[in-house]
C-alpha cells in the first residue's frame, strides 16, 4: 500500500470508530423499543434484541397488548405537535419570504441594522421569552391556546429562517428577475412565479427547520399548555420521564416515533440545513 | 439589459420614486411587527418586571409595584445566583472543551477524501436536529442506575466497582447533563468547523508537503493558525448556544439533585414557575442577557470586524 492509502484506510477506521461511538444513543433507544420487557432489564444487556418485536409501539399506540394499558394518548400528542409545528411553518413562510426577498434585493437605510438584529435574535435563550410571554399571554388570553406556542414559536424559528432564505435569493442573478419585468411582470408577480421556484431548495429548508423546531420545542409548551389534551410530543416524552420512569421499552418507543421525523428530514435535507447554518452563523 | 439596475427599471414603469423607496420597508414590515411584538417587546417587558415587585397577585391584578433595584439587590444576595452562575459556567465550559474539540477534530478527519467518507459524515450530524427532550431522555436511560448502558460498560470494563448513582449524587449529575449536551452539540461544530477547514486556501498545503512538512505539523502550523477567526466565532457561539441550555438539564436532573445541577436558565425558569417570583426571576433573565450580549457582540466582532479592514 502507498502513503495515501495508509492514510485514506486509518481515516477510515478512526471514522468508523467515531460513528460507532457517537449513534450508540440513537441505536440504544430504537433497540430498547424493540425488545421484549425482559430483555430489557437482563444483565449483561443485548445489545440486539434476540427477536425484535413491536409491542411497545403498540402499547403507546393504544392498540390491544397483554400489558397494563398506558395513560398516555400518543396519537393525540402527535396531532396536537402536528397542528403546532404547521401553523408554526406557515407563519414563518408568510413573514420570512417577504423579508428575505428585501433583504437581498433592495438597498434601504436599516439593512444591516435589521440583519445584525436578525443574527442576535436567533440567539435569545427561549427562557427568557417564557417569563414576559408567560405574563403577557396570561393577559391576553393567548394561554392555553395553541395560538400562544404557535406565536412563540414562529419568533423562535423566524430569525433563521430568513437568514437562510436570503443567502438562496442572493444566489439568484438579479438580471433574471430585470429581464421578467421588462417583459412587464410586476415585482410580486414576479417574485411568485420565477424566483420562488428557483429557491425551492431554500424554501424547503426553511419549511422543514421551522417544522422541527416547533415539533421538538419544550419551553414554550411546557409553560403555556396545561391540558394534556393539547400538549405536543415534546411534552408526552416528559410525561413518561414522570408517569412511567421504568418503562423503559415504551419510553423509547415514544422517543423514537418523536426522533423519526428529525432523523430522516435531516438524511434528506443535509446539505441545505449545512449551507444554511454556515451562512448564517460563519463568515 | 442586465446593466439596468433595479432603481432604473422601475423609473421606466413610471413608479412614484417615493413608493420606490418605500418598497423595501414593506417587504420587511410584517416580520418587523411580529419580532417586535413577540421577540423584542417581552424582552423590554422582561426588564420592566425586573423593578417590580411581581408575583402571583400582581398576576391577576396586574397592578406591580415599582421597587427599583430591590430585585437585583436580593437576588445579587441570594447564594442560589452564586451557585447557579458557577453550574453554568461549569456546564459551558466543559461541554465547549468536548464538543470543540472532538468536533475540530471530526472536522479535520472528514476534510479529506476516504472510503465512506459521506456515509459517516451523515452519521456523526444525525443528532443534529433530535429534539433535545428525546435526548434528554435517551440519556437518562442510558445512565440508569441499574440497568443503563453506561454502568454496564463501566463496570465490565472495570473502571469503576460499583455502578455509579448518577443522578444521586451532585458531581456524577453534573458530568451526566455535560456528557449528554456534549453528544448534541457535536454535529454544530463539525459543521461550522469544516466549513472553516474547506475554505482554507490549497496553495499553503501543497508548499508545506513540499517542504516536508507532515500531516501533524500542517495541522498545528497550518490549519489552526488559519482558522483562527472561524475557531475564535464557533467558540463564542459555542458560549453562546451553551449557556442559555434549559431543557436537557430540566429534563435529566431538574436542577437537581438539591441545585447540584441548576443553572442560570433553570434558576430563572424555576421562581418565575415554582416559586411565582417574577420579579426576582426577571432579574436573573437581564443578569443572562446582559451575559450573552457582551458574547454576541464579541462574536460579531471576531466574525466580521475583519471584512471592513
Amino acid at each position: 500500500m502507498t502513503r495515501k492509502q495508509i492514510e485514506s484506510w486509518s481515516r477510515f477506521v478512526v471514522g468508523l470508530f467515531a460513528c460507532v461511538v457517537y449513534i450508540i444513543p440513537l441505536f440504544w433507544m430504537v433497540s430498547t423499543s424493540l425488545k421484549p420487557v425482559e430483555q430489557i432489564f437482563q444483565k449483561p444487556p443485548m445489545f440486539f434484541p434476540s427477536t425484535p418485536q413491536l409491542m411497545s409501539y403498540r402499547s403507546i399506540l393504544g392498540l390491544p397488548t397483554d400489558r397494563p394499558d398506558l395513560y398516555i394518548n400518543t396519537v393525540v400528542y402527535f396531532k396536537n405537535s402536528l397542528i403546532i409545528a404547521s401553523w408554526t411553518t406557515i407563519l414563518v413562510f408568510l413573514l420570512a419570504v417577504p423579508s428575505a426577498y428585501a433583504l437581498s434585493r433592495f438597498k434601504f437605510r436599516g439593512r444591516s441594522a435589521y440583519l445584525l438584529f436578525l443574527l442576535v435574535a436567533q440567539m435569545l435563550p427561549s427562557v427568557l421569552l417564557v417569563i414576559p410571554l408567560f405574563v403577557l399571554f396570561k393577559r391576553l388570553g393567548l394561554y392555553s391556546t395553541y395560538l400562544g406556542v404557535i406565536l412563540a414559536d414562529t419568533a423562535l424559528a423566524l430569525p433563521f429562517a430568513i437568514i437562510i432564505l436570503r443567502t438562496s435569493f442572493l444566489q439568484i442573478p438579479e438580471a433574471l428577475e430585470e429581464a421578467a419585468w421588462i417583459d412587464g411582470g410586476s415585482r410580486l408577480q414576479v417574485l411568485w412565479f420565477i424566483i420562488l421556484p428557483l429557491v425551492r431548495a431554500g424554501l424547503v429548508a426553511v419549511g422543514v427547520f421551522s417544522f422541527l423546531t416547533a415539533w421538538g420545542e419544550f419551553v414554550f409548551a411546557l409553560s403555556f399548555l396545561p391540558k394534556t389534551e393539547m400538549q405536543p410530543v415534546s411534552l408526552g416524552v416528559f410525561q413518561f420521564i414522570g408517569m412511567y420512569k421504568s418503562n423503559f421499552d415504551t419510553m423509547m418507543a415514544f422517543s423514537t416515533l418523536v426522533a423519526i421525523p428529525a432523523v430522516v428530514a435531516f438524511m434528506f435535507l443535509q446539505r441545505q440545513f449545512v449551507s444554511g447554518l454556515t451562512s448564517g452563523s460563519v463568515k | 439589459m442586465s446593466s439596468l439596475s433595479a432603481e432604473e427599471l422601475f423609473f421606466r414603469n413610471k413608479r412614484s420614486f417615493s413608493r420606490d423607496k418605500l418598497t423595501p420597508y414593506l417587504f420587511i414590515l410584517p416580520s418587523v411587527l411580529f419580532l417586535g411584538a413577540i421577540l423584542g417587546f417581552p424582552i423590554l417587558y422582561s426588564l420592566a418586571i425586573s423593578f417590580q415587585k411581581f408575583n402571583l397577585t400582581t398576576l391577576v391584578s396586574g397592578k406591580a409595584q415599582f421597587i427599583g433595584l430591590q430585585n437585583y439587590i436580593a437576588i445579587l444576595g441570594n447564594p442560589q445566583l452564586k451557585n447557579a452562575l458557577v453550574h453554568s459556567l461549569i456546564f459551558t465550559f466543559f461541554s465547549i472543551l468536548f464538543q470543540f474539540t472532538i468536533g475540530l477534530g471530526l472536522a479535520i478527519l472528514l476534510n479529506k477524501a476516504f472510503p465512506l467518507n459521506n456515509v459517516m459524515r451523515g452519521v456523526l450530524l444525525s443528532g443534529w436536529q433530535v429534539p433535545s427532550v428525546v435526548t434528554g431522555t435517551v440519556f437518562l436511560w442510558l445512565f440508569n442506575l441499574d440497568y443503563g448502558l453506561v454502568n454496564f460498560l463501566l463496570t465490565s470494563l472495570r473502571l469503576v466497582h460499583e455502578p455509579i448513582a448518577w443522578f444521586f449524587q451532585a458531581n456524577t449529575a453534573m458530568v451526566a447533563v455535560i456528557i449528554a449536551n456534549i453528544w448534541l452539540g457535536i454535529p454544530f461544530n463539525v459543521i461550522l468547523l469544516s466549513a472553516g477547514i474547506a475554505g482554507l486556501p490549497e496553495d499553503v498545503y501543497e508548499a508545506a508537503t513540499v517542504d516536508g512538512a507532515n500531516g501533524w505539523q500542517k495541522i498545528f502550523y497550518i490549519t489552526l493558525p488559519l482558522l483562527k477567526s472561524t475557531i475564535m466565532a464557533v467558540l463564542m457561539l459555542g458560549f453562546i448556544y451553551t449557556l442559555r441550555v434549559f431543557d436537557i438539564i430540566w429534563i435529566m436532573t431538574k436542577g437537581g439533585p438539591g441545585i447540584a445541577t441548576e443553572v442560570l436558565p433553570t434558576l430563572a425558569y424555576r421562581l418565575s414557575f415554582i416559586n411565582f417570583n417574577f420579579g426576582q426571576s426577571s432579574a436573573v433573565s437581564v443578569i443572562i442577557l446582559a451575559i450573552l450580549l457582551i458574547a454576541a457582540v464579541l462574536y460579531l466582532k471576531f466574525t466580521f470586524g475583519e471584512e471592513k479592514s
